[in-house]
Protein backbone atom coordinates (compact mmCIF):
# COMPACT_ATOMS: atom_id res chain seq x y z
CA UNK A 1 0.00 0.00 0.00
CA UNK A 2 2.67 2.26 1.02
CA UNK A 3 6.42 2.59 -0.84
CA UNK A 4 8.95 3.02 1.79
CA UNK A 5 10.76 6.19 1.76
CA UNK A 6 13.98 6.69 0.09
CA UNK A 7 16.84 6.27 3.19
CA UNK A 8 20.49 6.18 2.70
CA UNK A 9 22.32 3.88 4.68
CA UNK A 10 22.95 5.57 7.71
CA UNK A 11 19.28 6.20 8.03
CA UNK A 12 18.53 2.86 7.52
CA UNK A 13 20.93 1.87 10.31
CA UNK A 14 19.42 3.69 12.69
CA UNK A 15 15.71 3.64 12.49
CA UNK A 16 16.75 -0.40 12.41
CA UNK A 17 18.52 0.37 16.13
CA UNK A 18 15.45 2.38 16.89
CA UNK A 19 13.12 -0.19 16.11
CA UNK A 20 14.97 -2.41 17.49
CA UNK A 21 14.78 -0.47 21.05
CA UNK A 22 11.23 -0.06 20.50
CA UNK A 23 10.35 -3.52 20.40
CA UNK A 24 13.29 -4.18 23.39
CA UNK A 25 11.76 -1.83 25.39
CA UNK A 26 8.23 -2.87 25.07
CA UNK A 27 8.62 -6.08 25.74
CA UNK A 28 11.68 -6.46 28.06
CA UNK A 29 9.85 -5.89 31.30
CA UNK A 30 7.12 -8.62 30.38
CA UNK A 31 9.47 -11.13 28.88
CA UNK A 32 11.79 -10.97 32.07
CA UNK A 33 8.63 -11.53 34.57
CA UNK A 34 7.88 -14.77 32.64
CA UNK A 35 11.49 -15.27 33.01
CA UNK A 36 11.68 -15.13 36.78
CA UNK A 37 8.57 -16.72 37.25
CA UNK A 38 10.27 -20.18 35.51
CA UNK A 39 13.23 -19.76 38.01
CA UNK A 40 13.01 -20.91 42.04
CA UNK A 41 13.92 -18.57 44.79
CA UNK A 42 17.06 -19.67 45.16
CA UNK A 43 18.12 -19.44 41.34
CA UNK A 44 16.82 -15.75 41.98
CA UNK A 45 19.10 -14.42 44.79
CA UNK A 46 22.46 -14.94 42.63
CA UNK A 47 24.55 -11.65 41.51
CA UNK A 48 24.97 -11.60 38.97
CA UNK A 49 21.97 -12.85 37.69
CA UNK A 50 21.59 -15.21 35.96
CA UNK A 51 19.22 -14.65 32.98
CA UNK A 52 18.18 -17.79 31.90
CA UNK A 53 16.73 -20.25 34.47
CA UNK A 54 18.78 -23.77 34.71
CA UNK A 55 15.76 -25.89 34.65
CA UNK A 56 12.62 -23.95 33.53
CA UNK A 57 10.49 -24.83 36.52
CA UNK A 58 6.32 -24.03 36.42
CA UNK A 59 5.75 -24.95 39.96
CA UNK A 60 4.82 -21.17 40.48
CA UNK A 61 2.34 -21.28 38.71
CA UNK A 62 0.99 -23.91 40.31
CA UNK A 63 1.44 -22.33 43.64
CA UNK A 64 -0.15 -19.01 41.77
CA UNK A 65 -3.09 -21.05 41.90
CA UNK A 66 -3.13 -22.90 45.87
CA UNK A 67 -1.93 -19.87 47.69
CA UNK A 68 -4.70 -17.67 46.56
CA UNK A 69 -7.70 -18.34 45.18
CA UNK A 70 -6.37 -16.73 41.97
CA UNK A 71 -8.68 -18.77 39.82
CA UNK A 72 -11.42 -16.79 41.14
CA UNK A 73 -9.96 -13.51 41.06
CA UNK A 74 -9.58 -14.26 37.19
CA UNK A 75 -13.51 -14.96 36.72
CA UNK A 76 -14.12 -11.91 38.58
CA UNK A 77 -11.86 -9.41 36.64
CA UNK A 78 -13.26 -11.41 33.38
CA UNK A 79 -16.85 -10.64 34.67
CA UNK A 80 -16.64 -7.35 35.77
CA UNK A 81 -15.18 -6.10 33.02
CA UNK A 82 -17.09 -7.78 30.31
CA UNK A 83 -20.30 -6.80 32.43
CA UNK A 84 -18.74 -3.15 32.06
CA UNK A 85 -17.67 -3.29 28.68
CA UNK A 86 -21.21 -3.93 28.13
CA UNK A 87 -22.87 -1.80 30.46
CA UNK A 88 -20.74 1.32 28.86
CA UNK A 89 -20.88 0.48 25.44
CA UNK A 90 -24.67 -0.27 25.61
CA UNK A 91 -25.24 3.42 26.82
CA UNK A 92 -22.18 5.13 25.13
CA UNK A 93 -23.43 4.19 20.85
CA UNK A 94 -26.82 6.30 21.61
CA UNK A 95 -25.37 9.05 23.08
CA UNK A 96 -22.80 9.24 20.93
CA UNK A 97 -25.06 8.73 18.05
CA UNK A 98 -27.20 11.72 19.22
CA UNK A 99 -24.17 13.79 19.88
CA UNK A 100 -22.74 13.17 16.32
CA UNK A 101 -25.79 12.91 13.96
CA UNK A 102 -28.51 14.76 15.63
CA UNK A 103 -29.48 18.28 15.69
CA UNK A 104 -28.91 19.49 19.24
CA UNK A 105 -27.75 23.17 20.10
CA UNK A 106 -26.03 22.28 23.06
CA UNK A 107 -23.99 19.97 21.12
CA UNK A 108 -20.39 21.69 21.79
CA UNK A 109 -21.59 22.32 25.52
CA UNK A 110 -22.33 18.51 26.15
CA UNK A 111 -19.23 17.20 24.74
CA UNK A 112 -17.27 19.56 27.05
CA UNK A 113 -19.08 18.10 29.80
CA UNK A 114 -17.73 14.63 28.70
CA UNK A 115 -14.19 15.84 28.30
CA UNK A 116 -14.73 17.20 31.70
CA UNK A 117 -16.21 13.90 33.42
CA UNK A 118 -13.52 12.20 31.64
CA UNK A 119 -10.77 14.39 33.92
CA UNK A 120 -12.08 13.55 37.09
CA UNK A 121 -9.66 11.81 39.46
CA UNK A 122 -10.78 8.45 40.74
CA UNK A 123 -9.04 8.70 43.96
CA UNK A 124 -10.83 11.68 44.45
CA UNK A 125 -14.20 9.74 44.42
CA UNK A 126 -13.10 7.33 46.35
CA UNK A 127 -14.93 8.10 49.89
CA UNK A 128 -18.17 9.24 48.35
CA UNK A 129 -18.61 6.65 46.01
CA UNK A 130 -17.24 3.66 49.18
CA UNK A 131 -20.24 5.32 50.87
CA UNK A 132 -22.50 5.19 48.08
CA UNK A 133 -22.06 1.75 47.28
CA UNK A 134 -22.15 1.01 51.14
CA UNK A 135 -25.61 2.56 51.84
CA UNK A 136 -26.90 1.06 48.27
CA UNK A 137 -25.61 -2.48 49.90
CA UNK A 138 -23.22 -2.91 47.00
CA UNK A 139 -19.56 -3.60 48.46
CA UNK A 140 -18.57 -6.91 47.74
CA UNK A 141 -20.80 -7.22 44.60
CA UNK A 142 -19.72 -6.96 41.30
CA UNK A 143 -22.42 -4.08 40.80
CA UNK A 144 -19.92 -1.98 43.00
CA UNK A 145 -17.18 -2.30 40.30
CA UNK A 146 -19.10 -2.32 37.07
CA UNK A 147 -21.12 0.73 37.85
CA UNK A 148 -17.89 3.06 38.29
CA UNK A 149 -15.81 1.16 35.52
CA UNK A 150 -18.66 1.46 33.19
CA UNK A 151 -19.39 5.69 34.34
CA UNK A 152 -15.54 6.18 34.17
CA UNK A 153 -14.66 4.66 30.88
CA UNK A 154 -18.26 6.18 29.23
CA UNK A 155 -16.24 9.29 28.33
CA UNK A 156 -13.92 7.64 26.48
CA UNK A 157 -16.05 5.54 24.66
CA UNK A 158 -18.46 8.42 23.88
CA UNK A 159 -15.64 10.36 22.27
CA UNK A 160 -14.07 7.80 20.03
CA UNK A 161 -17.67 6.67 18.96
CA UNK A 162 -18.02 10.19 18.28
CA UNK A 163 -15.07 10.31 16.51
CA UNK A 164 -16.06 6.95 14.50
CA UNK A 165 -19.80 7.97 13.38
CA UNK A 166 -18.75 11.32 12.55
CA UNK A 167 -16.32 9.62 9.61
CA UNK A 168 -19.76 8.00 7.99
CA UNK A 169 -21.20 10.15 5.28
CA UNK A 170 -24.50 11.59 6.23
CA UNK A 171 -25.53 10.95 2.60
CA UNK A 172 -25.76 7.41 3.49
CA UNK A 173 -28.63 8.00 5.70
CA UNK A 174 -30.28 10.69 3.80
CA UNK A 175 -30.93 8.22 1.49
CA UNK A 176 -32.20 5.89 3.62
CA UNK A 177 -34.82 8.13 5.23
CA UNK A 178 -35.59 9.43 1.50
CA UNK A 179 -36.41 6.03 0.71
CA UNK A 180 -39.09 5.99 3.56
CA UNK A 181 -36.79 4.25 6.63
CA UNK A 182 -37.26 5.90 9.91
CA UNK A 183 -34.58 8.06 11.49
CA UNK A 184 -34.35 5.22 14.04
CA UNK A 185 -34.57 2.72 10.94
CA UNK A 186 -31.62 4.51 9.30
CA UNK A 187 -29.19 4.23 13.11
CA UNK A 188 -29.61 0.54 13.33
CA UNK A 189 -29.76 -0.72 9.67
CA UNK A 190 -27.17 2.02 8.15
CA UNK A 191 -25.11 3.64 10.32
CA UNK A 192 -24.18 0.76 13.66
CA UNK A 193 -23.27 -2.13 11.14
CA UNK A 194 -21.28 0.75 9.19
CA UNK A 195 -19.52 1.73 12.60
CA UNK A 196 -19.35 -1.72 13.94
CA UNK A 197 -15.18 -1.44 14.07
CA UNK A 198 -15.76 2.05 16.39
CA UNK A 199 -18.08 -0.06 18.28
CA UNK A 200 -15.19 -2.81 18.56
CA UNK A 201 -12.50 -0.56 19.06
CA UNK A 202 -14.82 1.29 22.04
CA UNK A 203 -15.71 -1.72 23.15
CA UNK A 204 -11.75 -2.91 23.66
CA UNK A 205 -10.92 0.44 25.61
CA UNK A 206 -13.46 -0.08 28.42
CA UNK A 207 -12.72 -3.60 28.84
CA UNK A 208 -8.76 -2.69 29.25
CA UNK A 209 -9.51 -0.01 31.63
CA UNK A 210 -12.16 -2.28 33.30
CA UNK A 211 -9.16 -5.19 33.59
CA UNK A 212 -6.46 -2.94 34.68
CA UNK A 213 -8.41 -0.73 37.65
CA UNK A 214 -7.15 -0.86 41.12
CA UNK A 215 -7.83 1.60 43.45
CA UNK A 216 -11.84 1.02 43.35
CA UNK A 217 -10.95 -2.63 43.28
CA UNK A 218 -8.66 -2.85 46.21
CA UNK A 219 -11.08 -0.39 48.71
CA UNK A 220 -14.86 -1.91 47.63
CA UNK A 221 -14.03 -5.75 47.33
CA UNK A 222 -12.78 -6.81 50.34
CA UNK A 223 -13.55 -9.97 50.40
CA UNK A 224 -11.34 -12.54 49.53
CA UNK A 225 -13.58 -14.36 47.20
CA UNK A 226 -14.52 -10.88 45.34
CA UNK A 227 -10.92 -9.96 44.37
CA UNK A 228 -9.85 -9.03 41.41
CA UNK A 229 -6.53 -9.93 39.48
CA UNK A 230 -4.93 -6.55 39.67
CA UNK A 231 -5.53 -6.38 43.52
CA UNK A 232 -4.78 -10.16 43.70
CA UNK A 233 -1.40 -9.70 42.29
CA UNK A 234 -0.28 -7.47 45.25
CA UNK A 235 -1.78 -10.38 48.05
CA UNK A 236 1.48 -12.96 47.56
CA UNK A 237 3.63 -10.43 49.31
CA UNK A 238 4.12 -11.00 52.89
CA UNK A 239 5.04 -7.92 55.53
CA UNK A 240 8.94 -7.99 54.48
CA UNK A 241 8.93 -10.68 51.51
CA UNK A 242 8.37 -10.83 48.19
CA UNK A 243 8.64 -13.91 47.16
CA UNK A 244 9.37 -12.92 43.59
CA UNK A 245 8.72 -15.64 41.52
CA UNK A 246 5.27 -16.30 42.92
CA UNK A 247 4.66 -12.97 42.04
CA UNK A 248 6.22 -13.15 38.63
CA UNK A 249 3.98 -16.37 37.72
CA UNK A 250 0.76 -13.98 39.24
CA UNK A 251 1.51 -11.16 37.06
CA UNK A 252 2.00 -13.21 33.49
CA UNK A 253 -1.14 -14.51 34.51
CA UNK A 254 -3.04 -11.90 35.00
CA UNK A 255 -1.93 -9.91 31.91
CA UNK A 256 -2.50 -12.69 29.28
CA UNK A 257 -6.08 -11.53 28.31
CA UNK A 258 -4.55 -8.25 27.96
CA UNK A 259 -1.54 -9.32 25.61
CA UNK A 260 -3.29 -11.08 23.71
CA UNK A 261 -5.76 -8.74 22.77
CA UNK A 262 -3.26 -5.79 21.85
CA UNK A 263 -2.17 -8.62 19.63
CA UNK A 264 -5.18 -9.52 18.15
CA UNK A 265 -6.64 -5.73 17.75
CA UNK A 266 -3.65 -3.49 17.53
CA UNK A 267 -4.58 -2.14 14.59
CA UNK A 268 -8.27 -1.23 16.12
CA UNK A 269 -6.42 0.44 19.28
CA UNK A 270 -4.33 2.54 17.19
CA UNK A 271 -7.12 3.94 15.45
CA UNK A 272 -9.42 3.88 18.61
CA UNK A 273 -6.25 5.92 20.64
CA UNK A 274 -5.72 8.41 17.60
CA UNK A 275 -9.13 8.97 16.64
CA UNK A 276 -10.30 10.67 19.76
CA UNK A 277 -7.96 11.24 22.57
CA UNK A 278 -8.00 8.88 25.49
CA UNK A 279 -6.87 9.53 28.97
CA UNK A 280 -3.10 7.71 29.70
CA UNK B 1 -44.05 12.62 19.13
CA UNK B 2 -43.16 9.05 18.53
CA UNK B 3 -40.40 8.36 16.10
CA UNK B 4 -40.85 4.47 16.37
CA UNK B 5 -41.13 2.95 12.83
CA UNK B 6 -44.84 2.17 13.26
CA UNK B 7 -46.09 5.57 13.74
CA UNK B 8 -44.20 7.56 11.18
CA UNK B 9 -46.35 6.52 8.35
CA UNK B 10 -49.41 8.04 10.25
CA UNK B 11 -48.48 11.28 10.94
CA UNK B 12 -47.61 12.96 7.71
CA UNK B 13 -46.23 16.45 9.22
CA UNK B 14 -44.14 18.01 7.28
CA UNK B 15 -40.97 16.81 6.75
CA UNK B 16 -38.48 19.65 8.03
CA UNK B 17 -40.61 20.34 11.55
CA UNK B 18 -41.17 16.64 11.57
CA UNK B 19 -37.77 16.13 11.77
CA UNK B 20 -36.54 19.22 14.31
CA UNK B 21 -39.13 18.11 16.69
CA UNK B 22 -38.24 14.39 16.32
CA UNK B 23 -34.48 15.05 16.73
CA UNK B 24 -35.18 16.62 20.06
CA UNK B 25 -37.29 13.93 21.75
CA UNK B 26 -34.92 11.36 19.73
CA UNK B 27 -31.84 13.21 21.34
CA UNK B 28 -33.40 13.32 24.95
CA UNK B 29 -33.77 9.46 24.79
CA UNK B 30 -30.67 8.25 23.44
CA UNK B 31 -28.30 10.75 25.80
CA UNK B 32 -30.61 9.82 29.10
CA UNK B 33 -28.72 6.68 29.93
CA UNK B 34 -25.90 8.17 29.38
CA UNK B 35 -26.39 11.32 31.42
CA UNK B 36 -27.86 9.19 34.36
CA UNK B 37 -24.77 7.38 34.88
CA UNK B 38 -22.74 9.91 34.64
CA UNK B 39 -24.30 12.15 37.08
CA UNK B 40 -25.27 8.93 39.61
CA UNK B 41 -21.82 7.34 39.45
CA UNK B 42 -19.55 10.61 39.04
CA UNK B 43 -21.31 14.14 39.49
CA UNK B 44 -23.17 13.28 42.72
CA UNK B 45 -20.20 11.53 44.68
CA UNK B 46 -18.31 14.76 43.22
CA UNK B 47 -20.86 16.97 44.74
CA UNK B 48 -20.69 15.04 48.23
CA UNK B 49 -17.20 15.70 48.38
CA UNK B 50 -17.84 19.62 48.29
CA UNK B 51 -20.52 19.26 51.35
CA UNK B 52 -18.00 16.95 52.73
CA UNK B 53 -15.16 19.01 52.81
CA UNK B 54 -16.73 21.69 54.87
CA UNK B 55 -17.30 18.75 57.80
CA UNK B 56 -15.06 17.20 60.16
CA UNK B 57 -15.15 13.46 59.90
CA UNK B 58 -12.91 10.98 61.82
CA UNK B 59 -14.09 7.37 62.17
CA UNK B 60 -10.92 7.40 64.22
CA UNK B 61 -12.67 9.63 66.37
CA UNK B 62 -16.54 9.08 66.65
CA UNK B 63 -17.43 10.33 69.83
CA UNK B 64 -16.54 14.03 68.21
CA UNK B 65 -19.35 13.20 65.67
CA UNK B 66 -19.37 15.56 62.30
CA UNK B 67 -19.08 19.54 63.51
CA UNK B 68 -19.51 21.49 60.53
CA UNK B 69 -16.04 23.45 60.17
CA UNK B 70 -16.97 25.60 57.04
CA UNK B 71 -13.25 26.58 55.29
CA UNK B 72 -11.70 25.34 58.63
CA UNK B 73 -10.04 22.12 57.11
CA UNK B 74 -8.98 24.33 53.80
CA UNK B 75 -6.88 26.49 55.81
CA UNK B 76 -5.50 23.19 58.00
CA UNK B 77 -4.87 21.86 54.56
CA UNK B 78 -2.26 25.29 53.36
CA UNK B 79 -0.19 24.76 56.55
CA UNK B 80 0.00 20.95 56.40
CA UNK B 81 3.72 20.43 55.80
CA UNK B 82 2.75 16.96 54.02
CA UNK B 83 0.05 18.32 51.96
CA UNK B 84 2.72 20.78 50.37
CA UNK B 85 4.71 17.71 50.42
CA UNK B 86 2.57 15.80 48.24
CA UNK B 87 1.90 18.68 46.14
CA UNK B 88 5.66 19.42 45.69
CA UNK B 89 5.68 15.88 44.50
CA UNK B 90 3.49 15.78 42.31
CA UNK B 91 4.35 18.92 40.55
CA UNK B 92 7.66 17.60 40.30
CA UNK B 93 7.17 14.36 38.88
CA UNK B 94 4.40 15.91 36.44
CA UNK B 95 7.53 18.21 35.03
CA UNK B 96 9.72 14.79 34.76
CA UNK B 97 7.69 12.55 33.59
CA UNK B 98 5.33 14.96 31.48
CA UNK B 99 8.47 15.46 29.87
CA UNK B 100 10.14 12.11 29.35
CA UNK B 101 7.37 10.84 27.87
CA UNK B 102 7.22 13.14 25.01
CA UNK B 103 11.05 13.02 24.59
CA UNK B 104 10.91 8.76 24.13
CA UNK B 105 7.36 9.07 22.99
CA UNK B 106 7.87 11.43 20.17
CA UNK B 107 10.87 9.25 18.19
CA UNK B 108 8.51 6.15 19.07
CA UNK B 109 5.67 7.53 17.08
CA UNK B 110 7.97 8.35 13.79
CA UNK B 111 9.34 4.81 14.37
CA UNK B 112 5.90 3.19 14.20
CA UNK B 113 4.90 5.58 11.23
CA UNK B 114 7.41 4.76 8.87
CA UNK B 115 6.58 1.00 7.40
CA UNK B 116 8.44 -1.55 7.83
CA UNK B 117 8.48 -5.05 7.74
CA UNK B 118 8.35 -5.44 11.60
CA UNK B 119 5.60 -3.12 11.53
CA UNK B 120 2.99 -5.24 13.58
CA UNK B 121 5.40 -6.11 16.20
CA UNK B 122 6.32 -2.18 16.66
CA UNK B 123 2.74 -1.60 17.18
CA UNK B 124 2.65 -3.98 20.03
CA UNK B 125 5.76 -3.47 21.48
CA UNK B 126 4.21 0.17 21.30
CA UNK B 127 0.61 -0.52 22.87
CA UNK B 128 1.66 -3.03 25.49
CA UNK B 129 3.06 -0.63 28.41
CA UNK B 130 -0.19 1.96 27.79
CA UNK B 131 -2.18 -1.57 27.99
CA UNK B 132 -0.58 -2.74 31.26
CA UNK B 133 -2.27 -2.46 34.61
CA UNK B 134 -0.69 0.14 35.95
CA UNK B 135 -0.25 -1.36 39.47
CA UNK B 136 1.41 -4.41 37.39
CA UNK B 137 3.85 -1.75 36.03
CA UNK B 138 4.73 -0.80 39.12
CA UNK B 139 5.56 -4.50 40.75
CA UNK B 140 7.38 -5.31 37.12
CA UNK B 141 9.98 -2.26 37.55
CA UNK B 142 10.12 -2.50 41.41
CA UNK B 143 11.42 -5.77 40.19
CA UNK B 144 13.48 -4.53 37.77
CA UNK B 145 15.04 -2.22 40.32
CA UNK B 146 15.31 -4.12 43.29
CA UNK B 147 18.12 -3.30 45.30
CA UNK B 148 19.96 -6.83 45.28
CA UNK B 149 19.10 -9.38 42.65
CA UNK B 150 17.62 -6.63 40.31
CA UNK B 151 18.37 -6.81 36.19
CA UNK B 152 19.51 -3.15 36.37
CA UNK B 153 22.05 -3.43 38.85
CA UNK B 154 23.21 -6.44 37.11
CA UNK B 155 23.41 -4.60 33.81
CA UNK B 156 25.35 -1.60 35.52
CA UNK B 157 27.60 -3.53 37.46
CA UNK B 158 28.45 -5.86 34.20
CA UNK B 159 29.52 -2.64 32.35
CA UNK B 160 31.67 -1.11 35.37
CA UNK B 161 29.39 1.72 35.74
CA UNK B 162 28.82 1.06 39.36
CA UNK B 163 30.72 -1.09 41.81
CA UNK B 164 28.44 -3.03 43.56
CA UNK B 165 23.90 -3.20 43.41
CA UNK B 166 22.58 0.29 44.28
CA UNK B 167 19.74 0.44 47.20
CA UNK B 168 17.32 2.15 44.29
CA UNK B 169 14.12 2.06 46.51
CA UNK B 170 15.22 2.99 49.48
CA UNK B 171 17.79 5.33 48.78
CA UNK B 172 15.65 8.80 48.01
CA UNK B 173 17.73 9.95 45.20
CA UNK B 174 17.44 7.12 43.40
CA UNK B 175 13.92 6.23 43.83
CA UNK B 176 13.07 8.87 42.44
CA UNK B 177 15.03 8.46 39.48
CA UNK B 178 13.40 4.47 39.17
CA UNK B 179 9.77 6.01 39.57
CA UNK B 180 10.35 8.15 36.84
CA UNK B 181 11.57 5.60 34.49
CA UNK B 182 9.01 3.80 35.32
CA UNK B 183 5.92 6.31 34.85
CA UNK B 184 7.81 7.85 31.20
CA UNK B 185 8.13 3.51 30.14
CA UNK B 186 4.21 3.62 30.83
CA UNK B 187 3.01 6.19 29.56
CA UNK B 188 5.52 7.53 26.70
CA UNK B 189 3.11 5.11 24.65
CA UNK B 190 0.22 7.26 25.07
CA UNK B 191 2.07 10.29 23.54
CA UNK B 192 3.31 7.94 20.74
CA UNK B 193 -0.32 7.28 19.86
CA UNK B 194 -1.20 10.44 19.93
CA UNK B 195 0.95 11.67 17.89
CA UNK B 196 1.18 9.16 15.61
CA UNK B 197 -2.61 9.78 14.96
CA UNK B 198 -0.91 13.17 14.35
CA UNK B 199 1.53 12.23 11.97
CA UNK B 200 -1.39 9.63 9.74
CA UNK B 201 -3.09 13.10 9.01
CA UNK B 202 -0.25 14.52 7.57
CA UNK B 203 -0.44 14.13 3.92
CA UNK B 204 2.58 12.70 2.33
CA UNK B 205 2.84 15.47 -0.78
CA UNK B 206 4.13 17.86 1.69
CA UNK B 207 6.90 15.88 3.28
CA UNK B 208 7.88 14.72 -0.40
CA UNK B 209 7.33 18.17 -1.71
CA UNK B 210 10.07 19.28 0.98
CA UNK B 211 11.93 15.97 -0.15
CA UNK B 212 12.09 17.35 -3.67
CA UNK B 213 12.91 20.89 -2.70
CA UNK B 214 16.19 19.64 -1.39
CA UNK B 215 15.63 19.32 2.45
CA UNK B 216 16.98 16.83 4.51
CA UNK B 217 14.89 14.62 6.60
CA UNK B 218 15.96 16.65 9.82
CA UNK B 219 14.55 20.09 8.27
CA UNK B 220 11.48 18.47 7.16
CA UNK B 221 10.81 17.16 10.44
CA UNK B 222 11.73 20.10 12.04
CA UNK B 223 10.04 22.66 10.00
CA UNK B 224 6.99 20.39 8.20
CA UNK B 225 5.92 17.63 10.27
CA UNK B 226 6.66 19.58 13.72
CA UNK B 227 4.46 22.71 13.35
CA UNK B 228 1.92 20.23 11.69
CA UNK B 229 1.91 18.18 14.63
CA UNK B 230 1.01 20.97 17.20
CA UNK B 231 -2.82 20.01 17.66
CA UNK B 232 -1.62 16.66 18.46
CA UNK B 233 1.14 17.43 20.66
CA UNK B 234 -1.12 19.68 22.60
CA UNK B 235 -4.01 17.34 23.38
CA UNK B 236 -1.16 14.74 24.41
CA UNK B 237 0.57 17.37 26.47
CA UNK B 238 -2.94 18.27 28.24
CA UNK B 239 -4.02 14.53 28.86
CA UNK B 240 -0.67 13.48 30.25
CA UNK B 241 -0.44 16.70 32.69
CA UNK B 242 -3.80 15.30 33.77
CA UNK B 243 -3.12 11.92 34.46
CA UNK B 244 0.21 13.00 36.20
CA UNK B 245 -1.30 15.43 38.49
CA UNK B 246 -4.03 12.44 39.57
CA UNK B 247 -1.16 9.77 39.20
CA UNK B 248 -1.47 6.76 41.96
CA UNK B 249 -1.01 3.54 41.28
CA UNK B 250 2.57 3.45 40.42
CA UNK B 251 3.92 5.45 43.42
CA UNK B 252 1.39 3.38 45.62
CA UNK B 253 3.24 0.17 44.95
CA UNK B 254 6.66 2.02 44.62
CA UNK B 255 5.95 2.76 48.35
CA UNK B 256 4.96 -0.89 49.42
CA UNK B 257 8.29 -1.77 48.68
CA UNK B 258 10.18 1.11 50.68
CA UNK B 259 7.56 2.33 52.98
CA UNK B 260 10.35 4.88 53.94
CA UNK B 261 9.99 7.35 51.27
CA UNK B 262 8.33 10.20 51.92
CA UNK B 263 9.40 11.63 48.46
CA UNK B 264 7.29 9.34 46.50
CA UNK B 265 3.86 10.41 48.22
CA UNK B 266 2.19 12.13 45.41
CA UNK B 267 -1.36 14.12 46.41
CA UNK B 268 -3.48 10.88 45.24
CA UNK B 269 -1.61 8.62 47.81
CA UNK B 270 -1.83 10.90 50.36
CA UNK B 271 -5.74 11.44 49.56
CA UNK B 272 -5.63 7.58 49.53
CA UNK B 273 -4.08 7.30 52.90
CA UNK B 274 -6.10 10.18 54.73
CA UNK B 275 -9.08 8.59 53.73
CA UNK B 276 -8.58 4.48 53.90
CA UNK B 277 -5.62 4.48 56.12
CA UNK B 278 -6.01 7.06 58.67
CA UNK B 279 -9.89 7.29 57.89
CA UNK B 280 -10.02 11.11 57.83
CA UNK B 281 -13.10 11.29 55.74
CA UNK B 282 -13.66 15.02 56.23
CA UNK B 283 -10.10 16.24 55.72
CA UNK B 284 -9.92 13.57 52.64
CA UNK B 285 -12.68 15.39 50.64
CA UNK B 286 -10.89 18.66 51.22
CA UNK B 287 -7.69 17.10 49.95
CA UNK B 288 -9.46 16.00 46.69
CA UNK B 289 -11.08 19.25 46.40
CA UNK B 290 -7.63 20.69 45.96
CA UNK B 291 -6.98 17.89 43.12
CA UNK B 292 -10.18 18.60 41.66
CA UNK B 293 -9.03 22.29 41.21
CA UNK B 294 -5.55 21.28 40.00
CA UNK B 295 -7.69 19.09 37.42
CA UNK B 296 -9.67 21.52 36.31
CA UNK B 297 -7.36 24.16 35.95
CA UNK B 298 -5.75 21.68 33.39
CA UNK B 299 -9.08 20.72 32.31
CA UNK B 300 -9.81 24.64 31.37
CA UNK B 301 -6.61 25.29 29.75
CA UNK B 302 -7.79 22.02 26.92
CA UNK B 303 -11.45 23.21 26.40
CA UNK B 304 -10.27 26.80 25.51
CA UNK B 305 -7.69 25.29 23.39
CA UNK B 306 -10.17 22.95 21.70
CA UNK B 307 -12.79 25.43 21.19
CA UNK B 308 -9.90 27.78 19.91
CA UNK B 309 -9.23 25.25 17.61
CA UNK B 310 -12.78 24.98 16.54
CA UNK B 311 -13.42 28.58 15.96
Amino acid sequence: MEQAPRLNLSERVVRALGLALLVFGGFFPLVWMLLTSLKTEGELQQFPVQYLPSQPDVANYARVFSEQPFGTFFMNSLIVSLLSTALCVAVAVPAAYALSRLEIRARGLLLTLVVAFSMLPVVSLLVPLFRLMRSAQLLNTYPALILPYAALSLPVAILTLVAFFSAIPRDLESAAMVDGSTRVGAMTRIVLPLSLPGVVTAALLVFVNSWNEFLLALSFNTRLNMRTVSVGVTLYQGEFAFPWPLISAAVVIAVVPIVVLIAVFQKRFVAGLTAGGVKA
Amino acid sequence: MRTEAGNVGTAPAPRSRRRRGGDGLLAALLLAPAALLLCGVLLFPMLTTFRDSLFVNKLTEPWAGTPFVGLGQYAQMVQDPRFLTALRNTLFFGVLTVGGSFLVGIPMALLAHTPSRVRGLARVALLLPWAMPPVITGLIFAWLFNGQYGVVNDVLVRAGIVGEPLRWLSTPGLAVVAMVITIVWKTSSFVALIVLGGLQGIPRELTEAADVDGATRVQTFWRVILPLLAPSLAVAFIFRAISAVQVFDIPYTFIQQAPAQGLLETLGVYIYRTSIEFLDFGYAATLSVALFAVSLAVTLVYVRFVRGGEG
